[in-house]
């Protein structure tokens, strides 16, 4: 057991991090981190930090070196995560290109694909979205209605994609469609590369319940595209997508990551929090709440450290990523729920009135709501653990 | 980076585990309970041979001079039989005090003797309607020479006829404080008045030891007189490792157990274990079960290695352990229906022992306070 990391380790995180003081936006160490409220300037922004961190090697550091990637291991993985954490680094608008597309691309994308997508990905030229979820298919993908018709050459699209995380900014779309209908319902998808600048897509913001606008709601109208835009097989979608679980290699790291900072914040918000003139981390109430927090983020690091273990060992993920996705998610709410009554009668202000700063616990308390429904709700979760890791009979309907 | 127990310690495990199991689990705590103290004297005989008392003691006298975290496996598994003895008090509550504090002719005395199984020992701390606050201690130790003479009543002392020494906390000055408690080791043969005491969980025998005019030798004090508070809080920590890693064992059993039945008892035409109501209280455990084992991994390494957050890791521990066990033994007895609620299946170890260890050697409010305490909040 040994919690230290190596001395080359340690080399790789001071050269990230003499990098990240180097190069981070103006101001952003010393805590001036507003994002650009316009969305073009938004989009600018953050595809500038993108370029940036590829032109210094560190866009996507676990690929190949031939993409523009540093070969890096799964700690050194670890490591940038900690550090971008660290420094609140501005948000990935990538991640599905770098995290998902990219890495499938290499596996089993064809020449022309590797060509025309990889190095734009990493450079933020082109941004990706994930057309997975529809009104009728959220959790059970299988349902999805979308279909995609030969028609001489080319592949007509119709049907509606929901909750498009960043739809409204992407170049290119990783989208499933349905080209037949099969015995089976996982039968007879198909992965498109779709180009989001066209005709035949219409994309209308939704409103979270946190007043912000990151997803979207996607129209196809017979938007177009050719066989080359197909990744695996016609029809074979299916194994396309768990071909992708296999490229999560760190999980949820960042989250964990996030988790312990944003604990660590609480911790100082409960001191410097007075009531009739006390701090309310005197409080017994209060006092406990953080206790069992405490274990709780602390657990979830850990539990976070003993899979990555096993992984380092197996060469590949298990399906204790599952718990450590319910472990975080629900941790990180709770985290924010006691941030709120920490604040007593206070804690309903929002945005200019909030009592503290620029309503970071308010509008973080909304959007964590987010947390254990996308990427697979808390329920879909269970069953994961209940069926893969215990072995207990399938779901109903399954 | 590597958190995972190494292959000795996997290894260790995995005999206790193949013993116990041959040993029949659970039977030798329901043999126990029945008034049989065989079985368990066997199963104990076994873990003497292979060398769990000794793990911890030092290499001078006649121990592996191994640390907590090559107990925690052998915990897990006496976790998961819910297993009698004196098993936490000795080896992880008074072996690292004695090499702490002990004096040389203490050390020869006791550590040699733990370590090849002939001694046991067990802790006599709280008083009648008591608590475990130094304030609370009112059994009274009078110099006399020698001597120390002690007089007053000791409640809830677990498994006294299996231990041969006890540690008792006694007041040693008049005032009330922290300051004037003291610690000795008093052996069996010198106490004469003890009633026994029922308890919700009788693979646990409880009694009151009345001391009247009981005469103990300097010899016997553990550390210096009136600091006998200080060296009881050094011994919570590696007793409270210990403990996380015994809980962790029994709800590890109790996931097993939960799940093996949701996935055999039908209803309905179908397994139990596919109703989410099911299924989803079985994956809260597993759950709570990864998070508890990390956490104890973390707190036994941080004993040993002496880490800077020991404290908080060692006690925070410790409150979401219990709590998590507390939740899953109750939950289980609901999976398995009315079968849970007899006495015929395992379920009700689990209820009871859990409830056992709640308060046990500090109150669950008592670790709030010293986990907070070890934060600086
Ligand atoms: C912040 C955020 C970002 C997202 N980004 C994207 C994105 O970029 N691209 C994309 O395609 N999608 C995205 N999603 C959508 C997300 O993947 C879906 O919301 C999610 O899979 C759940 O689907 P649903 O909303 O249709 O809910 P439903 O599946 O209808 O679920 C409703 C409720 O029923 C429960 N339920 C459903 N099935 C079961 C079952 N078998 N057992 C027990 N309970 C069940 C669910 O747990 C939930 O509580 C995002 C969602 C959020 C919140």
């Amino acid at each position: 057991m040994d919690f230290s990391f190596s001395k080359k380790e340690e080399k790789f995180r001071q050269e990230l991090r003499t990098w990240l003081e180097e190069n981070l936006p103006q101001g952003w160490l010393h805590g001036d981190r507003e994002l650009p409220e316009d969305i073009n300037e938004y989009s600018r922004f953050l595809r500038d930090w993108q370029r940036k961190l590829y032109e210094g090697g560190w866009g996507a550091i676990a690929w190949p070196k031939a993409y523009g990637g540093r070969e890096a291991s799964l700690i050194e993985e670890i490591i940038y995560q900690q550090e971008m954490v660290r420094v609140s680094a501005p948000p990935l608008v990538n991640y599905v290109g770098i995290h998902m597309v990219a890495p499938l691309l290499m596996q089993m994308g064809s020449g022309e694909q590797k060509s025309a997508y990889i190095t734009k990905i990493i450079s933020g030229e082109e941004i990706w979205c994930q057309g997975y979820s529809e009104p009728n298919a959220g959790s059970d993908l299988t349902a999805i209605q979308t279909t995609a018709v030969k028609k001489g050459d080319r592949w007509v699209i119709n049907g509606q994609k929901v909750w498009t995380s960043f739809g409204h900014l992407a170049d290119r779309c990783f989208l499933l469609a349905r080209t037949s209908k099969g015995e089976k319902k996982h039968h007879g998808i198909t992965v498109f590369l779709l180009d989001m600048h066209q005709e035949g897509v219409e994309t209308r913001p939704i409103i979270q319940m946190d007043g912000e606008h990151e997803f979207n709601e996607v129209y196809l109208n017979d938007a177009i595209a050719y066989d080359s835009d197909i990744v695996g097989e016609i029809d074979r979608g299916w194994q396309v997508m768990i071909a992708l679980l296999m490229h999560e290699r760190t999980g949820i790291g960042g989250q964990v990551f996030t988790l312990e900072q944003q604990f660590q914040d609480l911790v100082t918000m409960a001191k410097e929090w007075t009531e009739d003139g006390q701090s309310v981390i005197k409080k017994e109430s209060v006092r406990n709440a953080l206790i069992d927090l405490y274990a709780k983020s602390r657990g979830s690091l850990l539990n976070y450290y003993r899979n990555l273990t096993k992984t380092l060992k197996k060469g590949q993920p298990g399906s204790e990523g599952s718990l450590d996705k319910l472990i975080v998610s629900e941790a990180t709410q709770e985290l924010f729920a006691l941030s709120l009554s920490i604040q007593g009668p206070h804690g309903i202000l929002w945005k200019q009135d909030a009592a503290i700063g620029d309503s970071y616990w308010q509008n973080k308390y909304l959007y964590s709501f987010g947390m254990t429904i996308g990427g697979g709700t808390s329920e879909v979760q269970r069953n994961t653990i209940a069926e893969r890791i215990l072995g207990l009979p399938k779901d109903l309907g399954r | 980076m590597d958190f995972a127990l190494n292959k000795e310690q996997e290894l260790f495990g995995s005999y206790v585990r193949k013993y116990l199991t041959e040993q029949g689990t659970t039977n030798i705590a329901r043999a126990f309970i029945n008034g049989d103290r065989q079985r368990f004297d066997q199963a104990f005989q076994g873990l003497v041979e292979l060398g769990y008392p000794s793990i911890n003691v030092s290499e001078d006298y006649a121990g592996m001079g191994l640390g907590l975290l090559d107990m925690v496996l052998p915990l897990e598994e006496m976790g998961r039989s819910v297993l009698p003895g004196l098993f936490l008090e000795t080896n992880s509550f008074a072996v690292p005090l004695i090499e702490k504090y002990g004096t040389e002719k203490q050390k020869q005395k006791y550590l040699p003797a733990i370590a090849d199984g002939s001694l046991q020992i067990s802790v006599a701390w709280i008083e009648p309607k008591g608590s475990y606050k130094a304030s609370s201690i009112q059994v009274s130790g009078v110099e006399k020479g020698d001597d120390f003479v002690l007089n007053g009543v000791k409640s809830l002392v677990a498994d006294v006829e299996l231990a041969d020494t006890f540690l008792v906390p006694i007041r040693t000055t008049s005032s009330s404080h922290e300051e004037g408690i003291s610690l000795f080791l008093v052996d069996k043969a010198m106490i004469k008045n003890v009633t026994q005491q029922q308890s919700i969980d009788e693979t646990r025998k409880l009694s009151q030891i009345h001391f009247e005019d009981v005469i103990v030798n300097k010899e016997q004090l553990l550390g210096e007189l009136n600091e006998g508070d200080n060296i009881l809080e050094e011994g919570l920590l590696s007793f409270n490792a210990s403990i996380c890693a015994i809980m962790v064992g029994c709800m590890a059993a109790i996931v097993d157990m939960a799940a093996e039945y949701a996935k055999i008892r039908e209803q309905f035409g179908q397994p139990i274990g596919r109703f989410q109501a099911i299924k989803h209280a079985i994956a809260n455990m597993k759950v709570d079960l990864e998070l508890s084992r990390s956490l104890s991994y973390y707190a036994n390494w941080a004993y040993d290695t002496a880490a800077e957050d020991r404290q908080e890791s060692i006690f925070a521990g410790r409150i979401f352990i219990h709590n998590a066990l507390q939740k899953a033994a109750a939950a289980n007895v609901q999976i398995h229906g009315g079968i849970g609620f007899t006495e015929e299946l395992d379920c009700h170890l689990y209820v009871k022992r859990a409830r056992y260890y709640e308060h046990y050697l500090g109150s669950r409010e008592s670790y709030y306070e010293k986990a907070a305490a070890a934060l600086g909040w």
